[in-house]
């Protein structure tokens, strides 16, 4: 278990390397993605307990409510990584636009070119 | 985009009747499997997108135009909120279970659930195509 | 080491390489399809791990809609780095 905790910090490493170094708009929102995937892996991990089922109760578990509360594993993380995933696509709808309409006005995807005004 | 293949769009074509009856059956059993209103509407909204891909712009917006995404939008987003209403004319808290209960386990019980589902999945899957619909025709008055 | 814990160190690997080559590669194309990938991968560990409703959410989201966002996006503006 302890593998997935140092695979998601590696990726949040990869995203901020990312995010630091390379100068194209497109790569800099892939970077943004897999920083996301990091936390995503991290939280749904924390949640995680070994042999646990999930937290979802069918028929004849609702028999047997606190024999299933001591075998489920955690359902907040995993509220929290629903919202995530959502505002994460709209934040990447909403950046991938910006994009657009930089390339457009400026005619380039460096950041570092970015700052000049339009004359 | 002008469109594809032969190839491609026959098997669009045929791939959009099972694409899409799997996000209705997301969106229709959420209160009792996995998934609910975004899922389903995110695979709803993936058919429509695959047939925009496969046959154009122009084909597709005959069947799925702009102004019908935006009215069923709209549409979604008054079902959530007269479904809260409901329960706030009756005395009780925003968004409270007015209607019966029904039995545990069956496609119609757990009250208004399965409509707040089908709510939200009109709306996502509305919002997901107006976003694509925005993105493509940004800066169609300037090319070529 | 069970097989299950096995197949999910060996799914974790692969998401990180997967994730490695889509953010070295220098056509913005290629880097978006592997990126697809890594998120198919993510959504096999989501589901090993016992969340099942993340999984579907993941998959429809990562491989369905962000591919084709990404798509859009690159072919209005410039496909090499």
């Amino acid at each position: 278990m302890d593998f997935n905790y140092v695979i998601a910090m590696l990726l949040v490493a990869l995203g901020l390397y990312c995010l630091l170094l390379k100068r194209n708009l497109i790569k800099l929102i892939i970077g943004l993605v897999v920083l996301t995937d990091g936390i995503h892996l991290f939280l749904i991990s924390l949640g995680y307990r070994l042999g646990g089922t999930a937290a979802i109760v069918s028929g004849e578990m609702f028999s047997d409510l606190p024999g299933f509360a001591a075998h489920a594993v955690d359902p907040v993380p995993q509220a929290l990584v629903l919202t995530s995933i959502v505002i994460n696509i709209c934040i990447l709808a909403l950046a991938l636009s910006l994009t657009i309409y930089a390339y457009r006005h400026y005619g380039t995807l460096d950041p570092s070119k970015l700052r000049r005004l339009k004359e | 985009m002008a469109g594809m293949t032969v190839i491609v769009r026959t098997i669009a074509r045929l791939l959009f009747p099972f694409t899409f009856l799997f996000g209705v059956y997301i969106v229709l059993h959420g209160h009792l499997t996995p998934g609910g209103g975004f899922p389903g509407g995110v695979i709803i909204a993936s058919s429509v997108i695959m047939l925009l891909l496969a046959y154009g712009i122009e084909r597709t917006q005959k069947r799925v135009g702009f102004l019908q995404a935006e009215v069923l939008e709209s549409v979604g987003g008054l079902a959530i909120a007269v479904l809260g209403l409901f329960g706030l004319l009756l005395g009780i808290a925003f968004l409270q279970n007015v209607f019966p209960l029904g039995e545990l386990g069956q496609l119609f019980s757990a009250g208004n659930l399965p409509l707040l589902y089908l709510g939200v999945g009109i709306k996502v899957t509305a919002g997901i195509i107006l976003i694509f619909y925005a993105m493509l025709f940004a800066f169609r008055g300037e090319e070529k | 080491m069970s097989l299950e814990l096995l197949i999910q160190n060996a799914l974790l690997v692969f998401l990180f390489v997967l994730c490695l080559i889509a953010i070295e590669l220098k056509d913005l194309l290629y880097s978006v399809i592997v990126l697809a990938g890594a998120s198919v991968s993510l959504s096999v560990i989501f589901y090993m791990l016992q969340a099942p409703d993340i999984a579907i959410t993941q998959a429809a989201v990562g491989a369905g809609v962000m591919t084709v966002l990404f798509v859009i996006a690159i072919s209005r503006t410039r496909r090499k780095e």
